[in-house]
């Protein structure tokens, strides 16, 4: 791939991504999202501890941050989303194909654009609720125990922000396949929720661990979260939770490029 | 120059365009012609590769679309006007597409000068009306200057000022000699634009000829004479073989032969004529007999 035709179309997704308001939308709303659900979140730790529900030892409040990934992850879906759905929803990708013949060009720049714009988002918010959990819940009524720890911190917001950014490419790899956005949304809960916690729930060892493996324990296990739905850390190791999410990422990728290629636009 | 080489598509079991096989030439309005159905939007996708052909292909002055690094500095396509974001200005939208292609950002100033889009390219587009997208969509179409131009029904939703525009500006790209290809289903728009007309029906090429031959080559364009001795005069066109149809006692009308064959035949005969003249089909009549299947002209008729 030509590196100065694809920094051109990567200048031209950029562009369309920041001239549309439901860019900010999303933002604004995962931004708040991300306080709102992770202060929630610390709060309720916090008031389990004052309740004696809880061992009263010290907590990370960006751990908060983590958990507030499986809601949060929805508002920036929703921006990944939309930058491929509505091109088909207008028709705008009759003009994009014109302007860009190869296919692939275009899902590489959309992915290009889309990968920092997740991770600084991701990573701004969870700072944002960091500081405000910390502000808030680390006064004497609570006893003091929650704590900002430096170097916890950053790797909790580095790893929310790697994880937003693969279900980013997952959902622009499925936008791609399905091309509406009902069915894109539908696609990406299914996989990153419904399914999953259908086959957790369904009480057969094998569906449990299949479900692990699927995008949002394998985000929760790649981040290090300890208090999740699944009552504890996720059974195996972080770089594998890594591995599992980019194989998703990929195969959606995949499919959206082989359908991209393939069908009439 | 695009080229079409046995060009088809089909879905499923249905064609939809049919071995189409020509070109559209440089310094010339060619207009495109057929009824809805016919395969002219599926042809013109072809064009710019955003339809894959069932089989043939085509080229754009011997490249085909999808080898073409800076597409928009060669081709220009306006195809759905309504094909913008409804939430991105027409400024911004154009900003986007010259980037894709390294196009100067000063030219989306002068194309939305050109359209005379101006303060409205600031909106939204989705809050513009028919006419104003027609003309942002001739805006995106000439941003990159391109030597080969392409609307599909550009007049769409114009005002008889912005029909006017159009036809001036189709007129202009043609005689800078660029390649101009527009499809209609106004007739009378087309007999005031084109130069030269493909008709398609059906997905098969029905005419591939210049305006003026399609007119005259129609079976309602025909000679008019007024002569005293009309039954003679029509018994020796006919055996000329002229198809001869009586108007009156003293008139008739025949077609199939120019109006110099049909003077000749007269004066070689000694008859009297009061009135010799050329009655000429519009182009809604000829197009009209094209495509109702008309035998006349048969399929494929090269220009």
């Amino acid at each position: 791939m030509n590196p100065r035709l694809l920094a051109r179309t990567f200048g031209s997704e950029w562009a369309k991504l920041w001239s549309v308001r439901s860019t900010w939308w999303c933002l604004a709303a995962a931004t708040v999202l991300t306080v709102l659900s992770a202060l929630t979140l610390a709060g309720a730790t916090a008031a389990d501890i004052t309740n004696g529900r809880r061992p009263a030892v010290p907590f990370e409040v960006s751990e908060s941050v983590v958990s507030a990934t499986i809601f949060v992850q929805f508002a920036l879906t929703a921006l990944a989303m939309l930058a491929v759905t509505s091109e088909y929803s207008s028709g705008l990708i009759r003009g994009t194909l014109q302007a860009t013949p190869v296919r692939g060009r275009v899902l590489a720049a959309k992915a290009l654009v889309l990968v920092p714009v997740m991770f600084v988002a991701g990573v701004l918010a969870g700072a944002l609720a960091a500081v405000v959990n910390y502000a808030a819940l680390s006064i004497d009524v609570f006893g003091g125990y929650a704590t900002l720890t430096l170097g916890e911190t950053l790797a909790d917001l580095a790893s929310s922000g790697v994880f937003y950014a693969l279900i980013a490419l997952l959902t622009i790899g499925l936008g791609a396949a399905m091309r509406s956005a009902a069915g894109t949304l539908t696609a990406v809960f299914m996989l990153v929720m419904g399914l999953p916690l259908t086959l957790a729930m369904s009480g057969s060892a094998a569906a449990l661990e299949i479900s692990m493996r699927m995008p949002m324990f394998a985000g929760l296990a790649f981040m290090r979260s300890t208090d999740n739905l699944t009552g504890g850390l996720i059974p195996y190791s972080a770089l594998e939770g890594l591995a599992w999410l980019v194989g998703w990422a990929a195969a959606a990728l995949v499919a959206g490029y082989v359908v991209l290629r393939r069908r009439d636009a | 120059m695009i080229s079409l080489h046995g060009l088809s598509k089909r879905y499923g079991d249905k064609t939809v365009v049919s071995d189409l096989s020509l070109s559209i030439r440089p310094g010339a309005v060619t207009g495109f012609l057929g009824p809805n159905g016919a395969g002219k939007s599926t042809t013109m996708r072809m064009i710019v590769g955003l339809d894959r052909p069932s089989s043939g292909s085509v080229d754009i002055d011997g490249v085909p679309y999808s080898r073409l690094t800076e597409p928009l500095r060669k081709i220009g396509a306006l195809l759905d006007a309504r094909a913008v974001h409804p939430g991105r200005s027409g400024h911004a939208h154009l900003v986007a597409l010259a980037r894709s292609n390294g196009i100067p950002r000063r030219r989306v100033a002068e194309v939305l000068e050109t359209v005379g889009l101006g303060a409205a390219a600031r909106k939204r587009a989705g809050a513009l009306s028919l006419g104003m997208s027609q003309r942002l969509g001739i805006a995106a179409a000439l941003l990159g200057d391109p030597e080969v131009l392409m609307f599909d029904e550009p007049v769409n939703g114009l005002d008889t000022d912005g029909v006017r525009w159009v036809r001036g500006l189709m007129r202009g790209l043609a005689d800078e000699g660029r390649t101009v290809f527009v499809s209609s289903h106004l007739m009378s728009e087309m007999q005031l634009t084109a130069d030269h007309l493909v008709v398609i029906g059906k997905g098969r090429l029905i005419m591939d000829a210049p305006l003026a031959e399609v007119i005259a080559r129609s079976s309602l364009t025909a000679v008019v004479a007024r002569t005293p001795h009309a039954d003679d005069l029509a018994r020796r066109l006919s055996a000329a073989g002229m198809d001869v149809e009586r108007l009156g006692e003293n008139e008739l009308v025949a077609t199939g032969a120019a109006i110099e064959r049909v003077g000749d035949i007269a004066h070689e005969a000694g008859i009297r004529l009061h009135e010799l003249r050329t009655r000429e089909a519009s182009l809604e009549q000829a197009y009209q007999e094209l495509t109702e299947g008309s035998v006349e002209f048969g399929a494929g008729v090269a220009a």
